[in-house]
């Protein structure tokens, strides 16, 4: 969809055109989807909040005023939403050596053992034993990381998705940091 | 750099490199759900305005009402006994003669 066509179905779409709310459904569809699974990957009922998002999106048309593309506002959207829905989730397990599947202790094995950069085959481990860490952190110190680490944003760029401040964001991240270099040092305790 | 935060990088950036769940298209009955729900919204938001026009047009009514009442209770204070005149005619003729 080009950025004229999209102007034109948000044009539609806010005067209550179905059609038009349709086509920026399948539009944001794949965006929303994305940044869902990627910010709550244990959960099941991804599903359930990628509807909230779309339905919050397409109830609120008229609030975007177009000073943003279109789908940054609606990433906006997404990660608030994402991160009310962890902030309900009062449970932050302990990650012990003994609860990591085999692919994640063999990560940290390979990890303590050798200074360079892992193998591919590591990928997925490490991507399962990075979940586990974080799902130890605070909701949204969890989403911080998750965006800057593993999505690799800028804090400009997070502070435009998140609303929070760029010093906020520092400090934050810094606490977020320092809990994840204590829990992934108990690790290497256990692992030695 | 500290080999703790070393291993956290590049566990990360392992991380970062897996590839994600591919997105395919909405899953069956999603678009209809979220469609639906939209249209609830939409109707829920008709209903609040039709609600807050009424409430409005109740008020305008209301005040309409008490403006035009006024000056009817007005005229109907001052002509609430019709014989007052008379006996105010009265009280004074009574007062002149005890005087003199």
């Amino acid at each position: 969809m080009t950025d004229a066509e999209v102007t034109d179905c948000l044009a539609r779409g806010k005067a209550g055109d179905e059609k038009a709310i349709l086509e920026i459904f399948h539009f944001m569809y794949p965006h929303v989807a994305k940044l869902v699974q990627a910010n709550l990957p244990a959960r099941e009922s991804a599903e359930d909040l990628i509807q909230q998002v779309c339905v919050k999106v397409m109830s609120h048309l008229d609030q975007f005023s177009g000073k943003v593309p279109f789908l940054h506002w609606v990433s906006r959207i997404a990660v608030n939403t994402c991160l009310n829905q962890i902030r309900h989730e009062k449970r932050r397990p302990e990650v012990r050596l003994a609860d990591l599947s085999e692919d994640e202790a063999n990560v940290v094995e390979h990890l303590a053992a050798a200074p360079n950069e892992l193998d591919a085959s590591d990928h997925v481990g490490s991507k399962e034993l990075v979940d586990k860490l974080l799902g130890t952190l605070r909701p949204a110190d969890r989403l911080l990381m998750r965006l800057m680490y593993l999505e690799g944003r800028h804090v400009d760029e997070i502070a435009g998705l998140t609303g929070w401040s760029r010093s906020l964001i520092k400090v934050r991240a810094f606490r977020a940091r320092a809990q994840l270099r204590r829990r992934y040092s108990l690790l290497m305790k256990e692992n030695s | 750099m500290n080999p703790i935060d070393d291993q956290l990088d590049r566990l990360f950036r392992s991380a970062a490199q897996a590839r994600p769940r591919p997105v395919t298209a909405a899953p069956f009955g999603l678009e209809t759900r979220a469609l639906a729900a939209w249209r609830a919204g939409r109707s829920a938001e008709t209903v609040f305005w039709d609600m807050r026009l009424l409430v409005r047009g109740l008020i305008v009514a209301g005040l309409i009402m008490a403006v035009s009442f006024l000056p009817a209770l007005n005229s109907a204070e001052s002509t609430s006994n019709p014989f007052a005149d008379y006996l105010q005619m009265t009280d004074s003729t009574v007062a002149s003669d005890e005087a003199q």
